[in-house]
């Protein structure tokens, strides 16, 4: 018997992965190893790469970008694309006709209408949860981007002027805006996917009615009854997402409106340890993996494995942020919460002088040539080098030590050189260069004053996402991929008071807002480049955020997996992005 | 025997409180508002948490229902009867099994703690019985054969297994193992087992997977999950299993040289008799404390070997927990690893009393 169960173990160990370099493993399941876990599958809630990947697996939007292009557009709820020439967009620009594709059918067996459609974009706009995705579409739909005040009061009119701007006619979306807004197509190829209003009301989502939206205004993340579970017309089903082993199980949609996909099954898994994935990419376990610039190497020259690499991005990542005014309740981040060495003050980063210190003690070049291995160039504001109304001629921070300690005697009237301070900063576990920009900072500051104490932590994936909407972490280093291909969606989320970033690092300069406004307002590219180029200057010199590289990046996956194209506006692309086109052979 | 066991057991509560105050003594040290997020399982409450300190008396005394103010005692003393305090509060909350919600595991500390404390149990008894056995066994050969080249052999592979790290072993054994001969994969299953285990079929007995697979009559999941921990396994018994030896001969080789030894040697008596039955039974109490430790430890959560097999056990739980300071989840972790630690001395004090009768007889 004991003999038996050491043989079983042997030989049934030897499986598939022993086959991996001559033939395909679990030629039907696509398996990608990513670092953390997803935030929350609600469409109208996740506005992180990791979610927003399943979401976009999983439901669909009006619109898609064709394949590696980053302009033109494919129908998918929608039957048409609204253009000027086949008049869906009436000639002031201010009126879209959106007709509804018939016969699609929810993962449920359920019908698509014209009716689920409206309500998944009105409750897009509605549940406007602080600093997510809603801003997105409130801007051009209802020309504001939020739907509160500063106070969180709910402006007047906001129901109104929501159902004036999306309704239904017969099979056909309208959406009336009150000002031209050239880039709307390109956010709903992202954004505001469909559900089921029925399965949604059912489960306790927002019913539509007047009454009773405020109570789905701004939730709590678990709250949503869509958090977990979800009813798309996409691609793939959700079958499980097991958040003890970070794992996203979505099985193929047979009923899809188009072909159905070539995979059955797609595994998302949160792996953290490196090597770890890349054992499981080399025994071909894993067709994919996420790996960040300083491994390429140890990927590099593996069989059956195949690197892309010189990819172009639409992001800007890692980037340093400042938060003005921490939140003090229960965090954990800020020691003491005084001036007294032993922690730092709820506004520690509102005072210029130390912002601007950090700013000077940041080596940029050798952050670039080390862990980035040279594939990129230092950033010169928060619009990557992609987008029209990037200057590159901006000015740069450089690592100056000298200058840094100036700043810092500076700041807090002088006092902040005496006292000394200790704070944590934070990033996401398994985020290499993330990790390495938090050692940098550490390590150039203590070597400035020795009663500089700064300590960096790991923080997973979720739990980072929840401390930072709290605004609890005093400094935190994170990334952002274009939601859209337009300088204002950088713009807007970097540096507007009602943008995502500034609404976390609890900033407000109506200097910012007014040039965001302006750069977005205008249409001549040559004066948008201006107001752009006004708004980086501007950025340089307060120092709201630090941006460190403009890179390119790499994909590494099995060289059996087939139909695989870069869209940098895919959410994680290259890594993660759409399976629908995959295939394994 | 059962007066000793219910004299033993009788102790446990009063152990654990023990624990549990000293736990919630060192909370102290951390703001009412830290403190309030113990009591939160639905993250809409973490933008009330003024009302959670109300609520749980988080601003009340430590222990005992009143305050006293006054000058010099016992003159001038007045006691304010209030009623209420923080750690009976918290404890009629723990009995209850609401430990809080873990922001780290996205779930209650109480659903988290069965969610990945079975797979740990599972790796520790497949990874203890191994370690036992062979600990001991080369530790009394080694003690007996000593300075022998059986001798050498043990505390050489001891050495090199007790300095070994385990994150280095563990990856050694994962890239031979894994990444060239392709056997024993990381994780806990393949995505067939994953997607029989997740199956409306298959019934959930025990929450172990081994266990539930062989009740189930599902042999190749059988299979599949036991090659999973053959890795990890093998990366605890290496690791562990040096200490065990070394002790195990240290206890030997003294007792070895006892004069009660010489006595039974000079009587006659086999050598084999003489070690198993007089110097074996004697070594074996030290052995007995060490072993315990070793299965708590190794129960606590083996961090490194589970991040390196990405197995998902309750000691990445426990350090994620630490490193975001997900204060919910460090106590229920830690709470866990002190029950188990009661438990185990438990069973050790009854393994003393079985392996030297003076203990029981003493005690009663």
């Amino acid at each position: 018997m004991r003999a038996a169960l050491v043989a079983a173990l042997l030989s049934g160990s030897v499986p598939a992965p022993a086959l991996a370099a001559s033939s395909v493993s679990n030629p039907d399941t696509y398996t990608y190893l990513t670092i953390s876990d997803a935030d929350s599958l609600d469409p109208g809630y996740s506005y992180d790469t990791n979610s927003h990947m399943i979401v976009m697996n999983i439901y669909e939007t009006l619109f898609q970008f064709d394949g590696a292009s980053t302009e033109e557009l494919l129908p998918l709820s929608a039957s048409q694309v609204p253009t000027r020439e086949n008049g869906l967009i009436s000639t002031d620009g201010r009126t879209y006709t959106i007709p509804i594709r018939a016969g699609v059918k929810f993962h449920d067996g359920t019908p698509m209408t014209v009716e689920d459609v409206r309500w998944s974009v009105l409750r897009f706009l509605l549940m406007d949860r602080a600093a997510g995705p809603s801003a997105l579409l409130l801007e051009p739909l209802l020309g504001y981007p939020s739907t509160r005040d500063e106070a969180g009061k709910i402006l007047p009119g906001v129901w109104e002027d929501a159902n004036r701007a999306v309704t239904a006619q017969g099979d056909k979306l309208i959406l009336r805006l009150p000002r031209p807004y050239s880039p709307l197509l390109s956010i709903l190829a992202s954004w505001a996917p469909v559900v089921s209003k029925s399965w949604a009301v059912k489960n306790g989502d927002w019913d539509g009615a007047e009454e009773t939206w405020r109570k789905f205004n701004n939730p709590n993340k678990e709250s949503s009854p869509l958090f977990e579970r979800a009813n798309g017309t996409g691609p793939f089903k959700l079958e499980r997402w097991d958040r003890a082993t970070k794992e996203f199980v979505l099985t193929r949609n047979d009923k899809y409106w188009r072909t159905p996909a070539k995979l059955k099954n797609v595994v998302v898994k949160g792996v953290t340890e490196f090597g770890t994935r890349k054992l499981m990419l080399k025994a071909g376990d894993a067709d994919a993996i996420f790996a960040d610039r300083p491994l390429l190497t140890q990927l590099q020259g593996l069989p059956g494995v195949r690197i892309i690499d010189d990819l172009p991005t639409i992001d800007m990542d890692p980037v340093v942020f400042f938060t003005y005014k921490i939140n003090e309740v229960g965090n954990t981040f800020l020691g003491s919460g005084k001036l007294d060495g032993a922690g730092i003050p709820p506004d520690f980063f509102s005072d210029k002088d130390v912002r601007k210190a950090f700013a000077y003690s940041f080596d940029y070049k050798g952050f670039i040539n080390d862990v980035m291995r040279g594939k990129g160039t230092q950033a010169t504001g928060a619009i990557p080098k992609s987008l029209p109304g990037h200057n590159a001629g901006g000015r740069k921070h450089q690592l100056d030590k000298k200058k840094a300690e100036e700043h810092f005697r500076k700041a807090f009237d002088g006092k902040l050189w005496e006292t000394g301070f200790k704070f944590t900063l934070a990033y996401n576990s398994g985020n290499l260069p993330r990790q390495t920009v938090c050692q940098i900072l550490k390590r150039n500051i203590e070597a400035l004053n020795p009663k500089f104490k700064i300590d960096a932590r790991p923080v997973d994936w979720p739990a980072f996402l929840d401390n930072y909407k709290a605004a609890k972490m005093p400094l935190f280093v994170m990334g952002w991929n274009a939601d859209y291909p337009d300088p204002h969606n950088f713009a807007f989320t970097f540096l507007h008071s009602k943008g995502d970033y500034p609404q976390t690092q609890k900033f407000k300069n109506p200097e910012f807002d007014r040039l965001v406004e302006e750069g977005n307002a205008e249409t001549d590219l040559a004066k948008r480049k201006t107001i752009y180029a006004k708004l980086q200057a501007l950025a340089f010199e307060e120092a709201p955020q630090l941006y460190l590289v403009d890179a390119s990046r790499y994909r590494t996956q099995r060289t059996w997996v087939k139909g695989w194209y870069h869209n940098p506006i895919m959410p994680d692309a290259p890594y993660g992005g759409y399976f629908y086109p995959l295939s394994k052979n | 025997m059962l007066k000793f066991i219910l004299r033993r057991l009788a102790f446990l509560p009063l152990v654990m409180f023990g624990v549990t105050f000293l736990l919630f003594f060192c909370l102290q040290f951390l703001s009412a508002e830290m403190r309030a997020s113990l009591y939160i399982k639905d993250p809409r409450q973490l933008s009330q948490l003024e009302a959670v300190i109300e609520k749980y008396h988080l601003r009340a005394p430590l222990l005992l229902p009143f305050k006293f103010t006054g000058t010099v005692w016992p003159l001038d003393v007045d006691f304010v009867w209030v009623g209420h305090t923080q750690y009976w509060t918290w404890l009629g909350q723990v009995l209850r099994g609401d430990l809080g919600y873990s922001e780290t595991a996205k779930m209650p500390v109480s659903e988290a703690i069965f969610a990945f404390f079975p797979a740990t149990f599972e790796l520790t008894l497949l990874a203890f019985i191994p370690i036992l056995a062979i600990g001991v066994f080369f530790g009394v050969l080694s003690a007996v054969y000593r300075d022998r080249f059986i001798d050498h052999a043990t505390r050489f592979v001891a050495i090199t297994g007790y300095s070994l790290p385990s994150f280095v072993l563990g990856l050694v054994l994962l890239m031979v193992f894994y990444g060239r001969l392709h056997m024993f994969a990381p994780g806990r299953y393949t995505f067939v087992t994953d997607q029989l285990v997740h199956s409306p079929e298959f019934r959930h007995f025990t929450g172990l997977l081994t266990l539930d697979c062989a009740l189930n009559g599902q042999w190749e999941a059988l299979r599949d999950a036991l090659s999973h921990m053959v890795l990890p396994a093998t990366t605890l018994i290496y690791i562990s299993v040096a200490l065990l030896l070394r002790i195990t001969r240290s206890s030997m080789l003294e007792e070895l040289s006892k004069d009660y030894v010489r006595t039974a040697r000079a009587k006659g008596l086999p050598e084999s008799v003489v070690i198993r039955k007089h110097a074996l039974a004697n070594a074996l109490i030290p052995v007995v404390t060490l072993s315990s430790l070793l299965f708590i430890g190794l129960l606590g959560g083996v961090v490194i070997t589970e991040t390196v097999f990405d197995f998902p056990g309750i000691g990445r739980w426990g350090v994620q927990a630490a490193q975001q300071l997900d204060i919910p989840g460090v106590l229920g972790s830690t709470l866990l690893a002190a029950f188990l630690f009661v438990m185990a001395n438990l069973v050790s004090d009854l393994l003393y009393a079985i392996v030297d009768p003076r203990i029981r007889v003493g005690g009663s």
